[in-house]
């Protein structure tokens, strides 16, 4: 009996044990990570888009969206340094991550190769076109920045009035600036109604009054931006000092100021102030000062997670949402055709990503398409406009027509 | 005319407030031979000082300017005291390698708070509408701010020519054996030197800040574009960086009024103040106003 008894003891014991061991097989856990500037230069976006991806995750498992499944994201700080981009993303390789979500300009083109080499589908933070060329793996969330920056100019032409208008373009001394400077010229040498007057790569500058009154004397009455917040309000200062703010778009011997994703937000009001007035601003996000499906779903996932309100209204914030979207939506459909979570299904899945297979977060003005030929998300932009001190939309979202024609 | 003279006052703008900034690094080093590496970061810590008292407490802009003046003093005190203090009398490129850690300190102390990654700007407190003169303008915070700078830098100059505490300090700085041997207290010369370098840089701080908006890369950047001027002017000059922080205004107003965009050149005004700082240190090594030291071996 006493034998019996052990034996009753130990079965139990084991069957305990099975459970315990058993249990957590049925229900996985994929590893993704991302490497971004928290601290560092341009951790002012840098640190909204970080809690964007790491509260959609959090929703993500705590709703059970992939079932008893769970994603686990990993998020380090490589202070905008390639080198530590670098050392991040072997670590995170060892690690065994199916996908890979990447920040800079810098060093997405740097790490390039190595996304080859590894064949692990990448969503950066960086736009810029040329992380597509001679690339397989990397997919943009939205349209790239030369798409963003042809579209303005398209804007441009479509409503000055009288002769080809005149533009200048100013932009970050880097080769995220320098991005889409070529685009644009090969767009105008394709027929786009725009003349590029001067092409003002930025410094530290504490007055532009003399790059201002150069550009009015050359007869600039556009100047599209392409770099972040702080420049484009030092900028937009001193031609409200000047008096060279135009009250109406295109008015006759002012400036009418344009910029891509990163120049706007609720970050370029609070640095520029009333100068910000009549600033117009693209991207391919929806934004909380426009109501909407959008604007609601981003406000309720800070609220959730009890993001302060500068966090909460952040079109940056909206950026890492939507990453983690795509990556969670990537899983989501591998698992629902009973795919294992790797890089290869991840890679083919998202290149199904389009058609009636297309992703439609609410938080885009537009669906997410990709293809082997496609790999920019969000193809439509959504034109904003300063008005009252906040960001109101200006007609529907739209397409660059002249960026097909160049691509 | 017009638009030279717009140049001019802008460069003279630009000028005035690099010298202010330059201020800090000159008031160290002509004390203490030291080069502070993390001057930047306290000029944006004078930066942020001044906004948490502003918006935060409610303290009026300018008082708070002051409060953040006070509170930097005794703050770049306390780092002296704690960090630089034991390191007396040893070798200068240790207390340099000191002040690179200080930066790393600060940093991350600043990256700790909403204000290493987050946009802010102070409450409008001026009148929006520039003053013209002539068809020249200049806004009344550019026009504060080289007021602020030719008071503070009179001040320093004073503090240095005619005060027991300034004299004490040059001596301080041309030998501190000697000067102690008369009875001036090198710690106390020392402590005093990081306490006005931080005042002066809560002042950049609060202008800078006004003109570009509170962003820490950009408030922190200042520490080291105001380096040429530190150089071209003579590192133990406050005249030097007034003359040299003038020059560099003009030669960036003037560059990128007449040179950038014209025959292909682009981003010349941020170049040329370093090919002409190169060519003068050709011919005064010791920079335009600097103490030119002979040792008798």
């Amino acid at each position: 009996m006493r034998l019996a008894g052990k034996i009753a003891i130990a079965t139990t014991v084991l069957m305990f044990i099975a459970a315990i061991v058993t249990g957590p097989v049925c229900a996985k856990v994929y590893k993704t990570a991302l490497s971004l500037a928290i601290t560092g230069p341009t951790s002012d976006a840098g640190n909204p888009y970080s809690k964007g991806v790491e509260d959609f995750f959090r929703l993500v498992n705590e709703e059970k969206l992939l079932g008893d499944d769970t994603i686990e994201c990993i998020i380090r700080d490589d202070k905008y340094e390639t080198d530590i981009t670098k050392r991040n993303f072997e670590e995170f390789m060892d690690m065994g991550i199916p996908i890979y979500l990447n920040y800079s300009t810098g060093s997405t083109l740097g790490l390039k190769r190595d996304f080859e080499e590894e064949k692990i589908p990448v969503i950066p933070a960086s736009f810029h076109y040329g992380n597509l060329e001679n690339s397989h793996y990397i997919f943009l969330p939205i349209a790239s920045y030369s798409e963003q920056v042809i579209g303005l100019a398209e804007y441009v032409a479509n409503h000055s009035e009288g002769g080809t208008p005149k533009v200048a373009v100013f932009i970050h001394p880097s080769a995220f600036g320098r991005g889409p400077v070529d685009d644009l010229k090969k767009a105008v040498a394709a027929g786009l109604k725009v003349e590029v007057v001067e092409v003002v790569e930025h410094g530290k500058d504490l007055d532009n009054t003399a790059t201002l009154q150069r550009l009015q004397n050359k007869g600039v009455q556009f100047v599209i931006c392409h770099t972040v917040q702080s420049p484009v309000a030092t900028l937009l200062n001193d031609a409200q000092r000047l008096g060279l703010i135009a009250g109406t778009f295109g008015e006759k011997g002012k400036m009418t100021f344009l910029g891509a994703h990163y120049t706007g937000g609720n970050d370029l009001i609070a640095l520029a102030g009333e100068a910000a007035e009549n600033f117009y601003w693209t991207t391919s996000y929806t934004i909380t000062s426009v109501p909407g499906p959008g604007a609601d779903a981003q406000l309720a996932l800070a609220k959730r997670y009890k993001r302060d309100e500068k966090t909460a209204n952040s079109h940056n914030y909206a950026n890492g949402v939507m990453v983690a979207q795509v990556a969670f939506e990537a899983m989501r459909r591998a698992k629902a055709r009973g795919l294992e979570i790797n890089r290869e299904n991840l890679y083919n899945v998202l290149n199904d990503m389009n058609g009636i297979n297309a992703f439609y977060p609410v938080t885009t003005v537009g669906p997410v398409t990709y293809s082997k030929t496609d790999r920019a998300g969000v193809d439509s932009l959504q034109l904003y406009v300063v008005k009252g001190g906040q960001f109101t939309a200006v007609g529907l979202p739209f397409r660059s027509v002249y960026m097909r024609k160049i691509h | 005319m017009t638009y030279f003279l717009q140049l001019v006052v802008s460069g003279v703008v630009v000028g005035s407030i690099y010298a202010l900034s330059a201020l800090g690094f000159v008031l160290i080093y002509k004390s203490s031979r030291v080069l502070n590496i993390a001057h930047g970061q306290i000029i944006a810590a004078g930066a942020f000082i001044t906004y948490a008292l502003t918006v935060f407490l409610g303290i009026p802009i300018f008082i708070s300017f002051l409060c953040s003046m006070v509170i930097t003093f005794f703050l770049a005190m306390s780092v002296e005291r704690v960090f630089l203090r034991r390191l007396i009398g040893e070798p200068i490129i240790s207390v340099i390698m000191v002040t690179i850690g200080l930066m790393s300190i600060l940093d991350g102390l600043i990256y700790l708070s909403p204000f290493g990654s987050n946009n802010y700007s102070f409450p409008a407190f001026l009148p929006e509408t520039p003053l013209n003169f002539a068809g020249v303008s200049i806004s009344w915070t550019q026009l504060v701010g080289v007021l602020i700078t030719a008071v503070l830098i009179s001040a320093f100059s004073w503090f240095f020519n005619r005060s027991t505490v300034g004299i004490s300090m040059r001596a301080v700085s041309d030998d501190q054996f000697a000067s102690m041997s008369i009875g001036i207290s090198v710690p106390r010369v020392f402590g005093l030197a990081w306490a006005m370098a931080g005042l002066s840089a809560a002042a950049a701080g609060g202008i800078i800040g006004n003109i570009t908006g509170l962003n820490f890369e950009t408030l922190h950047a200042y520490g080291i574009i105001v380096f040429p001027v530190v150089i071209l002017g003579g590192l133990d000059s406050v005249g030097g960086a007034v003359v040299a922080g003038i020059i560099m205004g003009l030669i960036q107003q003037f560059a990128a009024g007449y040179l950038d965009g014209n025959w292909g050149l682009s981003g010349t005004a941020n170049v040329l103040p370093y090919i002409i700082l190169l060519i003068i240190l050709l011919f005064k090594p010791h920079g335009l106003f600097g103490t030119h030291e002979i040792e008798r071996v």
